[in-house]
């Protein structure tokens, strides 16, 4: 088990799919990485180009430029797995020389678990700039990188501690994954996923659960990945049999759905039970609404927010179900940035090396945030929201708030 | 309001997505990728050649042959189809159906087309006229000397011809970076302060009178920036389409995208339709690859523009075996063997005229009856012609889809 | 009319000449060597790629096991650049009788062929790609080498030695007085020139072409017998190692990543001529079964581009005519002095690439015999280049170089990662070279876009160096583009055929390539 990930990364189906490649560039036109930097040749030349010539041990160290955003996988028509083929190149790279950095960064629980108990104190921290410049020197995490800001109680604090909802629920149970960042750091978000869930008429199950190990597969710890992804398997699982699992971390859905597979080569019946079930927030209201089921009773907000759609919420190929959602809300105006990536790209936009780059990367979306609203920003995973935030200084939400606000539940 | 759903988002897809929207049906347009648009050359092709070099192109549309798609389009249908092309991107495609400009190519050949973008225009030279190409050092796909070598010796169509001359700039497209793309230089000329430095560095190696050849990355999303470098070399200007990456090509792509999306049309990219369902003759529903399980989209109609084999839409196998791969479509051609043969320059390979069969409103047909009520191909789908020699790709595209479009708006 | 004197003129530019020329050039003979095309594009330009450690051999043909194993040793170490030590299995099929591996392992014991059988599981871990099916697994240190830089390199090494190396010159005549050699007559093709050559000796190594240099010298017709054989090269490294069946030798029974594909081969059918080689349907088809034995999903794969090599064996009484797989591979040196009552003039037949050092050292001592002469054979000795072989080719070197230099330079292949100054440099070196001669040198062309984006950067900066005109440069892209579809069309379908439709698109449709300017005169290529 230990070696399986690296060997899937160093010989697996995303190579064999190098030979789709007809070189008609549409990944390098559209790779945001390469729109900023000479330092990255590119998702054609890292990717399928470059494979043919690797043999095991890798000689081109400019492929850890490589965010992997998926926007190449997304766009190249012919069907190269273009970006998972850079992920595990990437891993086979770093194998033997993991950055200590990299490593921490993967532990998102870790760090969620560690942070909240200090709350105040960390969150201080986080903002002193002394403290984030050692950081900066000692980890290698930017002084200026977006960093998650911790909370004084988990979610998982909240939904035990507060009164049980009183039913009835006529639509059934439904499980809800918050992900870490919704159990530890945007607790707000994942609360008010629960109350749109309960105001539907659904009964909310929330099992004890771990971490999709998504920060880690990204940084190449394939190995800490699996057994953490698995694991959650098993913990949304136990919740019952059959159960729709919602969740409002747009990225932790793609690693279920897709990533932790065809990346790290999962191939695990509770992987595929869990990924065949679970569907992003929005996509979930969305599904609800084409079979007419859905109440469109939205008080209306008058206002004009931008929205950007995630990397790894295209990547799951079903549009942009959040616009859908969001322009049944009576007087809101909602503009799709057409960006295309915020440039943090999970944790690459945290590492002092790649910071600028990731800044540059995200400029166009910034900009286009800032003229479209200074209110209110709309994005549906947490890492691009803070990215956004800080870069932007636009407050920046789950669009279920405004799913929330227009049903009059806050 | 009717759903209908659109496969496909080249040139016949956008604008079949276009014309429906417009016409007032909800539209679902599906993709694998960004369409192919940044492929081909971001000009309009009606027909260039039949084979001898056409004039007239609308003219020439009306004598094909009666297994060429556009004896079921009609001339008619051409007309139509590029009135509205111009409607769509009125700032990048002009031209006249009865007058083709001939263009130079990046490889100094004399290229035929119909709607062509402004930047491009004074290429179409006239004979006696001085032409310096200036090649920019850090772009490899822009070669003048072999532009300006071939365009020396080449006869006008009109007669005549007309002096060349190559020059090379070192124009620095982004610092500490010397192989770059034309993308990466577009973007540069959309600064006018690059333009202005660009012009200083040019304009003395000017020789009066000359008209300039430039590679066509004068700006991608600045539509002055062409008008603007011209007027400050105090020279025309004229940019030369390049292979992939085009940004001619993206230019178009770009505005047709935003085009449909401002009409209302909801775009599902980044995976592949790859099943469908159907009741009797008509199909219910078409199933995207979505992982881990597939999803499903209904509509009342459906219009297959998912290209020819470029684009994986059509596929022969290792045994030769040739199939649409969406649908399992029949195909028509096939029966033209040897589909490859070994004659490079010689006839057109007659597996790229493979493809399905339609009737005047774009239906697939079996045996002349249609597959499915619902279910129509526009674009390089269609069987029989040569698209690519015959320069005719972009005018069976839109006007396949014009007609497709219209077609369903009348049934829904 | 050009003249020259020599004392040994070596005929044909395959690998036997060019070991030939450079031992005879080290032994302190003045020579040249004249090959009608570019050096390397007979037989040896179409092989497998195969440096043999001699296991294909062990139970049918020992003495070239043997030998095949002990030059192995040889060539990796004086020519490794041209060499990578890929290292070889030897697999049992899910179908293949499991008790060869036993005589397999015999026969290498035997012969001196190193030989280890392993276990299946690890034969598994490390081509991933292999059938899953496989019963036994032998270890073994088959190679592959690149033809064009093995024959370069003895090329190179003779030209050290004084040796004067004629490309492009096509032998016409060659004379006799009194039933001895005496003169060479050839035509220079890339300006049309005659080249009388005096000399005393010649040396035939014309391969499948050998029958008909004799013939020019008067002698009785030399049983030649090309064996045809096809080779398809897939688009990517499937397997890392030489993978072979354990089997007694077939058709299709090797796939070897040579560089950045690996090429399955090969097939061997008796034809009458050398220069009209078909690659048959029927025999792609058995290529792309055989592939799929080796690795499942073969047929899946994308088939990049095939050829077709004639093996130039010599007429054996021991096997039947029509079969020429199992007619000696071992060499031939036939002796026109009693044959054919014609001194000065030694032929050479059959043998294979992998021995092609020893080969020409049998001819050389062959002659020295014949002049009486005691000159000693040094060519296993010294590296080729003869400042130090350098080190083992290995797949990643392109990668490596190209990440070092990406930003000061351009990629003008980006296939094949072929550097802006890769191909300025060998255009200096051969001025006149067509595309093809340079693609031979650069690999320019050969990736999975087969030209499609490279062919016109190459042109263009070919013409921008001075070296060509605007004609030349138009006709060299065409006959490029031409010759790379003779390897194409046979195999296309699949992902290829897709890329061939893009590259039609790039070149027709947005170039009009097909309607450039014709040359005014005729332009020779």
């Amino acid at each position: 088990m230990a070696t399986e990930g690296l060997e899937f990364a160093g010989h697996s189906l995303s190579r064999a799919s190098l030979d789709a490649c007809v070189k008609c560039t549409i990944c390098e036109t559209q790779c945001p990485v390469a729109a900023v930097t000479p330092l990255f040749s590119g998702p054609k030349y890292v990717g399928p180009q470059a494979e043919r010539f690797r043999n095991g041990a890798s000689v081109d160290h400019s492929l850890d430029y490589c965010s992997s955003c998926g926007t190449c996988t997304l766009v190249c028509p012919q069907g190269v797995q273009i970006a998972e083929l850079n992920s595990q190149a990437r891993a086979v790279m770093k194998a033997d020389h993991m950055p200590l950095r990299d490593r921490l960064i993967g532990q998102t629980v870790l760090m969620g678990k560690v942070m909240t108990p200090v709350a105040p104190i960390a969150k201080a921290a986080l903002n002193n700039k002394p403290i984030r410049k050692v950081m900066e020197a000692v980890v290698k995490v930017h002084a200026d990188a977006p960093m998650p800001p911790p909370q004084s109680q988990t979610f998982e604090g909240w939904f035990r501690k507060r009164p049980t909802p009183a039913g009835p629920f006529p639509r059934g149970p439904v499980v809800f994954f918050h992900g870490c960042a919704g159990g530890y750091f945007e607790v707000e978000t994942s609360k008010k996923s629960v109350e749109v869930l309960e105001h539907l008429g659904y009964q909310v199950i929330v099992p004890k659960q771990g971490c999709c190990g998504l920060a880690q597969q990204s940084n190449g710890l394939f190995k800490g990945a699996t057994k953490d992804v698995l694991k959650l398997c098993d913990d949304l699982r136990s919740a019952g049999k059959d159960l729709t699992i919602v969740s409002s971390s747009g990225s932790c859905t793609g690693m279920l759905k897709h990533e932790a597979h065809e990346i790290m080569g999962v191939d695990d019946e509770r992987l595929k039970d869990v990924g065949t079930r679970i569907v992003d927030m929005m996509e979930f209201l969305l599904d609800l609404h084409e079979a007419g089921e859905l109440p469109t009773d939205f008080a209306p907000i008058g206002m004009k927010v931008p929205y950007h759609a995630p990397c790894q919420l295209k990547s799951q190929g079903i549009g942009k179900p959040a616009l859908e959602v969001l322009r049944l809300i009576p007087d809101l105006e909602v503009v799709d940035s057409g960006a295309v990536c915020c440039g943090i790209a999970g944790t690459y936009g945290l590492k002092k090396e790649k910071y600028e780059v990731a800044q540059a990367v995200g400029k166009p979306l910034f900009d286009m945030v800032k003229e479209t609203s200074s209110e209110l920003a709309l994005c549906d995973t947490e890492t691009c929201r803070w990215q956004i935030e800080k870069s932007s200084g636009v407050k920046t939400e789950h669009p279920i708030f405004l799913i929330h606000r227009a049903y009059g539940l806050s | 309001m009717s759903r209908v759903v659109v496969i496909g988002s080249g040139l016949a897809g956008l604008v079949a997505a276009n014309r429906l929207a417009d016409g007032g049906a909800e539209v679902l347009l599906l993709s694998k990728g960004i369409g192919g648009l940044q492929l081909g050359q971001g000009t309009v092709d009606v027909l260039g050649y039949a084979p001898q070099r056409v004039t007239n192109p609308i003219k020439a549309v009306a004598e094909v042959a009666a297994s060429h798609p556009y004896a079921a389009i009609g001339a008619q249908g051409v007309l139509t189809a590029l009135g509205y092309l111009k409607e769509l991107a009125p700032d990048l495609l002009v031209g006249d159906p009865e007058a083709n400009y001939h263009l130079p190519t990046a490889v100094g050949a004399l290229r035929p087309t119909c709607l062509a973008q402004p930047s491009m225009l004074a290429g179409n030279l006239k004979a006696g006229s001085s032409v310096v190409v200036v090649g920019l050092r850090r772009l490899k796909d822009f070669q003048p000397e072999l532009i300006a070598g071939n365009l020396a010796r080449t006869e006008l169509p009109d007669g005549g011809r007309v002096s060349a001359r190559a020059i090379n700039v070192d124009a620095v497209a982004r610092e500490g970076e010397i192989d770059s793309s034309g993308l990466t230089f577009a973007k540069a000329f959309d600064d006018p302060g690059y333009r202005q430095r660009f012009a200083e560095l040019l304009a003395p190696k000017l020789s009066d009178g000359e008209i300039v050849a430039l590679p066509a990355v004068i700006g991608l999303m600045d539509r002055q920036a062409h008008a603007d470098l011209s007027a400050k070399l105090g020279h025309p200007v004229f940019e030369i389409p390049l292979p992939p990456p085009s940004v001619a090509g993206l230019r178009l792509n770009q505005a047709l995208n935003a085009r449909a999306q401002a009409a209302g049309v909801r775009m599902v990219s980044g995976v592949r339709t790859v099943g469908f369902t159907a009741d009797g003759d008509r199909v219910l529903s078409v199933r995207n690859a979505t992982v881990p399980a597939e999803r499903e989209y209904r509509a009342d109609a459906f219009v297959l523009a998912t290209g020819g084999f470029e684009a994986g839409a059509l596929a022969m196998d290792s045994y030769g075996a040739v199939t649409e791969t969406l649908f399992g479509l029949p195909l028509v051609g096939t029966e033209n063997t040897p589909l490859i043969h070994g004659d490079y320059w010689g006839a057109e390979q007659p597996i790229f005229s493979v493809g399905v069969a339609v009737d005047a409103q774009m239906r697939v047909l079996d045996k002349g009856r249609p597959v499915y009520a619902n279910l129509r191909a526009v674009g390089d789908l269609i069987a029989g012609s040569t698209r690519w020699a015959e320069k005719s790709g972009d005018g069976v595209a839109a006007a396949s889809a014009v007609l497709a479009a219209d077609s369903i708006l009348k049934e829904l | 009319m050009r003249k020259l004197a020599v004392d040994v003129v070596v005929i044909g530019g395959g690998s036997t000449g060019a070991g030939v020329v450079r031992d005879v050039a080290m032994r302190g003979y003045s020579t040249v060597l004249l090959e009608r095309a570019d050096l390397g594009q007979g037989t040896t330009g179409r092989f497998h790629g195969l440096l043999h450690s001699g296991g294909r051999y062990v139970v049918s043909d020992p003495l070239s096991a043997t030998e095949c194993a002990q030059e192995n040793a040889i060539l990796s170490r004086i020519q490794a650049g041209a060499v990578e030590m890929t290292g070889g299995y030897f697999v049992t099929g899910p179908d293949d009788d499991p008790a060869f591996a036993d005589k397999f392992l015999a026969g290498a014991a035997a012969t001196g062929v190193p030989a280890q059988e392993i276990p299946v599981a690890e034969a598994l871990r490390n081509e991933p790609r292999l059938n899953r099916g496989i019963k036994r697994a032998i270890e073994v240190l088959d190679g592959t080498v690149d033809g064009w830089q093995l024959v370069w390199g003895a090329a190179n090494s003779a030209q050290h030695y004084g040796a004067q190396i004629l490309t492009y010159h096509k032998v016409t005549k060659i004379d006799t007085v009194d039933g001895h050699v005496a003169a060479v007559h050839c035509t220079d093709l890339k300006n049309g020139e005659d080249v009388l050559i005096e000399t005393g000796f010649v040396l035939n190594c014309a391969g499948p072409w050998a029958g008909q240099i004799a013939a020019m010298a008067g002698a009785h017709p030399v049983d030649v017998i090309p064996g045809r054989g096809i080779m398809v090269a897939m688009s990517h490294r499937l397997v890392n190692r030489v993978v072979n069946r354990c089997i007694y030798p077939a058709d299709g029974d090797i796939l070897v990543p040579v560089h950045t594909v690996s090429i399955i081969g090969t097939t061997d059918v008796k034809v009458d001529d050398p220069d009209h080689l078909v690659i048959e349907t029927k025999e792609v088809q058995q290529m792309f079964d055989a592939g799929e034995v080796l690795v499942p999903g073969f047929r899946k794969a994308r088939a990049l581009h095939a050829w077709a090599g004639a093996r130039p064996l010599i007429k054996d009484n021991r096997v039947a005519a029509s079969d020429t797989r199992h007619m000696s591979r071992g060499m031939a040196v036939i002796d026109h002095t009693t044959r054919d009552g014609l001194d000065g003039m030694l032929t050479i037949g059959g043998g294979k690439l992998t021995t092609y050092r020893l080969m020409a050292e049998h001819i050389v001592d062959a002659m020295c015999d014949k002049l009486g002469e005691k000159r000693v054979c040094r060519t296993a000795e010294e590296d080729m280049p003869i400042e130090g072989a350098g080190p083992n080719y290995v797949v990643t070197h392109r990668l490596h170089d190209r990440e070092h230099d990406r930003l000061d330079d351009q990629i003008i292949c980006e296939c094949e990662l072929m550097s802006r100054k890769m191909f300025t440099d060998a255009l200096a070196e051969q001025p006149k070279g067509s595309f093809d001669d340079l693609r031979r040198q650069l690999r320019l062309g050969m990736g999975p876009c087969q030209g499609g984006f490279c062919s016109m950067r190459a042109t263009g900066i070919a013409l921008a160096s001075e070296h060509i005109d605007i004609e030349r440069a138009t006709e060299l892209l065409r006959l490029f583009l031409k010759n790379r579809w003779i390897g194409l069309w046979p195999i296309l379908h699949g992902e290829q055929l897709r890329q061939t439709a893009l590259d039609n698109w790039i070149f027709s449709g947005t170039l009009d390539i097909e309607h450039l300017p014709a040359a005014e005169s005729e332009v020779v290529l």
